[in-house]
This record gives structure tokens, sequence and C-alpha cells, in this order.
């Protein structure tokens, strides 16, 4: 039966290969040949320059370092404060207190929509004439505190990052579901030993939910790394490159025409990323089998 | 083996097949021609919809294909908003298939083109028609032709000044100024009377205070009129051009509005239909909107005066026109000659002119009296303009490719304060020196 | 839970609870919630005060909003667009999950692993040559660009749920299908897809989710309007509407509105997808 199944099996696997061939594998391995070139439109290149865009990039770009920079930063806040605040509600929604439903999906509506949506809620919301922000700050009296929120050289990164911080509605939906499904008689075990709440919170449910926790921090990285749409819409990067990340510089060098550069940032994405994914399996031994 | 080989073979074909359903529905247009004699020329353009010029295409299209009836026609393809439309047109240079017929406009298409050997050489073509031979002069030249050959035709000139709210000039007791100490001294007393003076903006290229910027270069003297008749400079760190800068930031950080950092034209152009500030930078496309009831207010457009910049300066130059790619088909580039011909001819910069008060780009297009009825402003504005000694190219028009996105990306550090003149200056010289035009 | 005496420090911590679960709500709410009541504000009453209330409850600015921008066409597109790509990513990735998880075949570990691969790179490094590899197929500016590249997005994540699900069914039921002598292709639509029903769910919403709010490739890869998609529009509505911002919200609201809706019929089924994508092959 085998063997006669061999052309099924390749006919089932062919649409899935040629598609991961197109959009995964031929690109990536552009990427990484290209970027060893210099490649560009205007003037129209094509040659072979060795590493020199990669010592553009460290050396003499004085733009890129600040991206990197801003790019790691987002990454680490992202996977530190943001999965700990949808950690801590999902702490608090699995004791199951009066509304935890309705707390749980309302959490995640800001998850749902498109983020090109939240981005231009939050563009609204920080306007500098008509913007909640500055018209709440006016309304209680706070009116120096007023600012151009997204534009001030200043404000700018902490307002963008608070476009995507505090939602953190995922973590909360996935820590969630697995606390609940952790067996209830551990608990009520540690709860005739006499713990409180917070002890079978810190000793008997956080080891259960560790994995899961390293799950959503290895989404969280993933989901920085690839920002996009958001700094896109609400700040362009700017001011200079105060709020710019690493997608975005690779999609403005994209369109100045300049490929093989754009594709050396590219390979750097992709060592960030793969340095990112090792440290955090490590720090979570996600690699360990149970 | 051969059970699997065939299999992927099938499969192979099929692919082939999804992606030639995708490339038909692709302006690739020489096997249109086969099957019947109609040349169908397919013209993808951002102006549609909201933009100024989307009446004159419309209307230019449908006489076009009422007079080539049969023989050519042109089917439009809606790209809205100019910097998708140039965004698509670079796709397309890259991948050595352009549609038959290409508006250059201001984003340097006509270079990208010709680099990639795309162009058809119009030479020949206007040679042997005296009408359209007559309008290319001088400043043609610089945008149309390359090393003495032709290769694109202009319809629409640049001839821009800025506009004042005359009730606002005269609440404050001003005229517009003659000289650049006057401006600021115009821009004083309009705040001591409570109004804010300017409309500027950061996004999107920064238009207006590009346009404010470069005027100011151009006005302080030699040095900074030659920079503004300069293709591609590369070095910005110049005596004019930081002065300039300086001038700006302190525009930026008092005489403007709360959102100008951030903001884009549409949000600058919304302040002064608003009645919010006093003046702002733009061309006379923008006439229309002044009696466009839903941007303003009834009777704004008689509130707007018009006038050309202080020491005698207004920017004039053609913007970069239309030109013929090269086709597989010889029949489809005759289309594409015989449709920029129409275009860019004197009756069709006339009807531009008519319908939407656009300046044409030839010397030769007689401005009509219908037109001066229309656009009492625009008479106006013509007027000055004729007797201003200075002019030049926008800064926009001048930059290296790609140096727009830099400039509005570090302008909310210049009008923040973050960012000295002469550090905004570097960055730009940075960039250019970069990224040159070879 | 449980109802003895509270101790102070327990009734500490449970207004700690509720404080910050209010706070969430908050949070989570308040933009939505504003922008729903500015667009039905007047210009000038949103320009006044940002956060006053409508005077009116007018609607006349989703009127204007649905002329001033083909907000339907975009919303076709994203319709389109999303449920092709879907229905194409779950479609051979059923067929390669079912394979990989219950047929032996040569290099299968290896085909697996390369496959992974696409787990772990970030597409954003891709944006440049995906681009050029849409090029040269000669599908810049066509739906069909999007729904190829949504489907190798959605690839990886579809692959491991899928893959589980028909691992989980008991290889008894195949065996059963062939010896009542159904072919290879026959077992695997009317026996093995059936029974996967719940991870082909689960893979659908996610799938369909990740193209419906797709944004980079979508900026990347399309132009005209004919094939732009909805989170497009927003960032193209600013610069439409910024004379008129009571269309601007109402735009928003258009676009943010049938998620919204479907999220809260389906949500149940939604969270289980999200959890069932995270769970490691």
């Amino acid at each position: 039966m085998k063997q006669r199944n061999t052309g099924w099996i390749a006919l089932f696997l062919a649409p899935t290969c040629i598609i991961f061939l197109l959009i995964f594998a031929i690109p990536l391995v552009m990427v990484f040949a290209t970027s060893l070139f210099d490649y560009r439109l205007l003037p129209r290149t094509f040659e072979f320059i060795g590493f020199s865009n990669f010592i553009k990039l460290f050396t003499q770009d004085a733009k890129f370092l600040p991206v990197l920079k801003n790019t790691v930063v987002w990454i680490a806040i992202h996977c530190v404060l943001h999965v700990a605040l949808g950690t801590v509600l999902a702490f608090i929604l699995y004791k199951k207190p009066h509304g935890w439903k309705f707390v749980r999906v309302t959490y995640m509506i800001p998850n749902i929509i498109s983020q090109s949506a939240i981005a231009m809620i939050f563009l609204n919301l920080y306007n500098a004439q008509y913007g909640a922000l500055n018209s709440l700050l006016k309304a209680i009296g706070l009116e120096h505190l007023q600012h151009n929120w997204l534009f001030d050289t200043a404000t700018a990164f902490p307002a963008v990052t608070m476009t995507w911080f505090i939602f953190a509605g995922y973590t909360t939906t996935l820590v969630l579901a697995q606390c609940l499904s952790t067996d209830e008689s551990i608990i009520e075990a540690a709860k005739i030993d006499g713990a409180t709440s917070f002890q079978i919170d810190r000793l008997v449910m956080f080891p259960l939910v560790k994995r899961m926790i390293g799950t959503t921090v290895i989404m969280a990285a993933t989901y920085m790394l690839q920002m996009f749409s958001m700094i896109y819409i609400t700040t362009g990067g700017g001011p200079g490159v105060s709020t710019a990340n690493l997608p975005l510089y690779l999609y403005t060098t994209v369109k100045a025409n300049n490929y093989g550069y754009a594709n050396s940032i590219g390979v750097v994405i992709i060592i960030v990323g793969f340095i990112t994914m090792t440290l955090i399996n490590r720090l979570f031994g996600m690699n360990k089998e149970d | 083996m051969k059970r699997m080989f065939a299999c992927l073979l099938s499969l192979a074909m099929l692919l082939a097949l999804i992606g030639c359903g995708g490339s038909s529905s692709q302006p690739s247009n020489s096997e249109d021609s086969a099957s019947s004699k109609e040349i169908v020329i397919k013209y993808p353009t951002f102006q549609v919809g909201a933009n100024t010029a989307a009446p004159v295409v419309a209307k230019l299209v449908e006489e076009f294909n009422a007079e080539y009836a049969g023989k050519y026609r042109i089917e439009v393809e809606d790209v809205p908003g100019d910097a998708n439309y140039a965004d698509k047109i670079k796709v397309m240079i890259s991948s050595g298939e352009l549609p038959p017929v290409v508006y250059g406009g201001g984003y340097k298409l006509l270079d990208l083109a010709l680099q990639a050997d795309l162009v058809v050489d119009l030479t020949d073509a206007v040679n042997a028609d005296p009408e359209w031979k007559a309008m290319y002069n001088e400043t043609w030249e610089s945008t149309d032709c390359r090393d003495g050959r032709i290769y694109a035709s202009s319809s629409e000139g640049q001839l821009i000044g800025y506009y004042y709210n005359k009730e606002l000039f005269n609440q404050a007791g001003i005229k517009p100024a003659e000289t650049w100490e006057e401006f600021f001294d115009n821009c004083d007393r309009l705040l001591a009377a409570g109004i804010t003076p300017l409309a500027m903006d950061t996004a999107d290229g920064a238009w207006c205070t590009q346009l404010l910027l470069g005027a100011m270069i151009a006005g302080s003297g030699d040095e900074g009129l030659e920079f503004m008749n300069t293709s591609y400079p590369t070095n910005y760190n110049i005596p004019s051009v930081v002065d300039a800068i300086a001038k700006i930031q302190k525009l930026y950080q008092t005489c403007t509005t709360l959102d100008a950092n951030g903001g884009a034209y549409e949000n600058a152009a919304n302040n002064f239909f608003s009645e919010n500030v006093a003046m702002i930078c733009n061309g006379p496309w923008m006439i229309g909107d002044f009696s466009d009831t839903s941007k303003t207010t009834e009777g704004f457009s008689d509130k707007v005066g018009v006038a050309t910049y202080p020491g005698g300066f207004v920017y004039d130059a053609p913007i970069e026109g239309m030109f013929v790619t090269k086709q597989s088909d010889p029949a489809l580039e005759e289309a594409g000659i015989a449709m920029v011909k129409f275009f860019t001819s004197p009756k069709a910069q006339q009807t531009a002119l008519e319908t939407q008060g656009m300046v044409p780009a030839g010397a030769t297009v007689e401005i009509t009296q219908t037109a001066l009825d229309a656009f009492p402003l625009l008479a106006d504005f013509l007027e000055q303009a004729s007797v201003c000694e200075k002019r030049g190219n926008t800064l926009t028009g001048l930059m290296v490719p790609g140096l727009e996105d830099t400039f509005s990306a570090e302008l909310p550090n210049l009008a923040s304060g973050a960012d000295t003149p002469e550090q905004f200056c570097q960055v730009l010289t940075d960039f250019a020196t970069a990224n040159p035009v070879t | 839970m449980t109802h003895f005496k509270l101790s102070p420090k327990q009734k500490a911590a449970r207004v700690f609870s509720y404080l910050f679960m209010a706070l969430c709500v908050l949070v989570a709410l308040f933009p939505i919630v504003w922008v729903v009541l500015s667009s039905f504000k007047t210009n000038r009453e949103i320009l006044s005060n940002g956060l006053q209330l409508p005077s009116t409850f007018s609607f006349s600015g989703y009127k204007q909003a649905l002329e001033m921008a083909p907000i339907l066409k975009f919303f076709v597109n994203s319709l389109i667009v999303s449920f092709a790509s879907t229905a194409l990513n779950v479609f051979i990735l059923a067929m390669a999950g079912y394979v990989f998880a219950k047929k032996k075949f040569r290099f299968k570990n290896l085909i697996f692993g390369i496959l992974s691969l696409s787990m772990v790179i970030p597409s954003t490094a891709l944006m440049s040559p995906v681009y050029t590899v849409i090029t040269k197929l000669h599908l810049y500016d066509t739906k069909m660009a999007l729904i190829l590249v949504y489907t190798a997005l959605n690839m990886p994540i579809s692959l491991m749920i899928l893959r589980s699900a028909f691992a989980a069914i008991p290889t008894e039921l195949e065996e059963a299908a062939y010896i009542d002598g159904a072919g290879f292709f026959r077992t695997f639509w009317q026996v093995m897809m059936p029974c996967a029903k719940g991870g082909l769910a689960s893979a659908a919403v996610l799938a369909f989710l990740g193209s419906w709010n797709e944004f980079t490739f979508a900026l990347l890869l399309t132009s005209s309007t004919s094939t732009r998609t909805l989170p497009l529009s927003l960032s193209y509505f600013t610069s439409q509407f910024s004379f008129n911002y009571t269309a601007m919200f109402a735009a928003i609201t258009i676009a943010v509105l049938p998620s919204i809706i479907v999220f809260s019929i389906f949500q149940e089924q939604v969270c289980s997808s999200l959890t069932a994508g995270s769970v490691k092959g």
C-alpha cells in the first residue's frame, strides 16, 4: 500500500511546498544573498560588495543603531511588562470573581480588531487639538501637561509604546485557559493546607502555567519584532528615528529602491529574532520535555 | 516515481494557470491588438476622485476616445493617492513593464524609467509638429529633456505663491509683505492681534513648509537663489539654508497651529479653510477649493487674497510631463505618442486652465479671458507673478529621490527644538551625499 | 468562591482585583467608545471639546464617509482576499497536515523541519524579496498576490494545528476506510476531514483573523482601489477626511464594528482557536 501512495503523498505535500518555496524559501535565500550586493534601482546597480552593507549599517549609518535599540527595547518591554500585565489579569480572573467572563471578552476586543484601526484610534486620541488625552488634561486643570504626544521628541516613544503595551488580551486568554484547565483538587489541597491565595498563585499555579507564559513571551517577542503598521500609521517612525524600528526602516529603504541594503536589514531582523528566541527558550526551559 | 512526476507536473500547470489569471488583469496590452483593430491604452492614474485634476483627465479621456474612435481607446485605472501611484510605477519600472503612457508628476519617474531604458524618444515626433515643438523652451528642457533628446511633454506649470486671509490681515492692519523683514513683522502683528499667522505641516514631505522654506532660501541672496535652481543638491550646510531653517524653527514654535507638528498638507489646508490661520503657501490648483463648501464655508473665497513671496520670488517650473514607454507592439507606442500629444496640446492645457484654473506649462498657451473671469484670483496672481524676477524650482522638486521622507521625519525634531538648524541640515546633507543621483 | 470572613489583607486583595479588572475594561473600551461617540458629533463639536458628548445623534457622518471613500469596495476586497486565502490555506495545509500526521515516507522529518523554519522567520524581514517574487510573477497589485502571501503567512500555525488534529484521530478509522475500498483521496476527504473538524475550524478562524487584519504586505503589494483592503483604507482616510472629522470617525467605526460583532458572537470559538494555536506541535 505504501508504494502506491507515494504519488498521493507528493501531491498532498506539493501545494504547501510550492507556496513555502515562493514566499519563504526563495525570499529567504534572496535576503541572505542580496544582502552582500550593492543592489539599487537608481542608479541601476547590481554589484557584489561582500559585507560592506553590514559594515555600513553598524559603523556609518547614524540611523541604524538607534533603530536597533528601539527594536530591542520594545521587545524587552513587551516580553516583560506586557506579558506581566496579561498574566496578572489572568491570575485574578481564574478565581472567577463577579464579571470575569465579561472582562475576559472585553479585554480581548482591542486584540481582535486590526492593528491599523487601533493605530488610527490612537492617532486621534493623542491629537494635539481635539484628542481625548489633551481634552482630559484640560478638563481637570492640568493644561500645562498637554503635549503633541506623538510628535514631541520627548513623548513620542512612550506614546507609541502605549498603543500596544496595554492590550494584553491575548496573554490573558491563553494563561487563563491554562489556569482553568488545571486540576481543581490541587488548589483545594493547598487551601486545606492553609495556603493563602497569594501563596497558591505563586507556589502552585505559577509553576503549572510557566510554560504557557513562556509561549506568550515568545508570541510577544515575535509580535514586537514584526511591528510595523501601528508605527507607520501613528508617527511614521519620527520625530527623526525616535520611534522607528527595524521593519519600518527596512520598508523605507525598500521604498528608496535600495534593495541590497534593505535586505541586510532583513538579515539583522532574522538574527535578532533568532537570538531572542534562543534566550526565551533557555529562560523558560521550553525545550525540555516534561 | 513517474506518477509523482506526473502529479507534480499537473500541479505546476495549475499554478501556472493561476499565475496567468493574475497577469491578465495587469496592464499588459500588446495582445489586445491581435484580436481587434482598436488599440486599448490602459492608463493608471491618481488624477481621479477628489484629485483637483480629475475632471480635466476625465474630459480629455472622453474627447480622445471620441476623436480616435475605432482606432485607439484609453481605459482609466484608478490609483488614488499620488504616492501610491508613484509606488506602483516604481514597481513596474523594476519589473520592466510599464503602461504605455506614464505621467511623471513630482516623483522623478522619468529618470527612473530612463535608467531602466524604458522610455521612447519623442524628439522626432515633437520636431515634426511645429505647434508641439514651440512649447519647448529652457525650463522645459531641464524637466523633460535629457542629453538633448526629448523624452516627455508637460501639461501643467508650477507657479506658486501664497494665499492670505484678507479679513484677518485687516484685523491686524497689515498688507502682504514686500521684504522678509516685513513678513516677520507681519507675523508679530498677527500674533499681537490674537491670530495664528501660518499654516504649516511636517508629514508627507511637508509641502507647505518646504514652500515657505524654499522661498526664504531663494530670497536670501545669490547663493540661495542658485541653490533653488540646482537639481539634486548634496550640501545643505550652506549659510543661506541654515539661516532659513533657523527661521522655520522659530515659526514652528511661535507662529503656527498646535497640529502643525505631525500634520500633513490636509491639516494645514483645513486650518486655512476654517480661518484658524492667516496664510498658507500653495499653488493655483487650490483656488477651486476656496469655493468648495464641503471644505469651507460659503463666501470664504471672497476673503482670500494671493501674493508672490517677499523679495519678488515665485516658484516657476513645469511639472515633469507624460512620457511614452517602450512596448513590444510598435502600434501601441504610436498610440501612446498620440495620447501624450493630445493630453499636452495647447488645447488640452487650455481646457485644464478653464475648468480647474490650472496653470499651463507652455508659454505659448494663451491665458483666455474665460479662465480669467472664472478665476479672478488666478488673474491677479499671474499678473503679480509676471513681474517677479527671481524664480526657482520647489525644494521637494530638487531633492534627491527619497530625501522627502527623511526631511519629513526630521522636521518634528526641528520643531520641538531637539535639533539645532545645523544638525537638521547635516541630516539632509548626510542623506543626499549617501544617495546621490549620478 | 468560599465565603469565610475575609481578613483585611484579603479584603485589600479583593479591592485590588476589582480595581484592576475595571481598569482593564476601561482601557479596552474607552478608545472605541470615544471613537463611536465622536462619529455622531459635528466637526465643530469635535474641535471644540474632545470629551463632550454629542448634542444630537445624526448618522450624516456615516453617509458622508460612505460617499467620500470607497469603503464598501475595500470591504468587499477584504472579504474576497480573506475568504479565498483562508480556504486555500486550510485546504492545502489539511492535506499536508494529514500526510505528516498519518503517513510514513522518506525525508518526512527533513521536509517537516524545513517547513517549520517558517515559524521562526520574521516575515517582515522578507518584505523586499517577496515584493520581487510577486512582481516577477506579474502579480503586483492583484488580489491573487495577497491571497498567495496570506496563505503562506498563516502556514506555520495552520500546519501545527492541523497536524495535531489529524494525529489525534485513531488510525483504526483510516484503516477501516481502506478496507471498505475507499481510495487515498476519499479516505482523506470523507473520513478524515470530518473527524478533524475542530482543528479545521481553529485553523480557519486564525487564518481568517490574520488575513483580515494584515497591513504590511497589503501596503507593499497593492496600489489601486480594486485591490486595496480595509486595514489600508484606514490610513488612507486620514488625508481623505481631514476636512471632515465626523466622517473620519464614522469610517473608523465602520471598519471596526464588524470585527467586534463577529467576535462577540464567536468568542468561545475564537478563544479556543487561539489556545489551540499557541500549543506547540
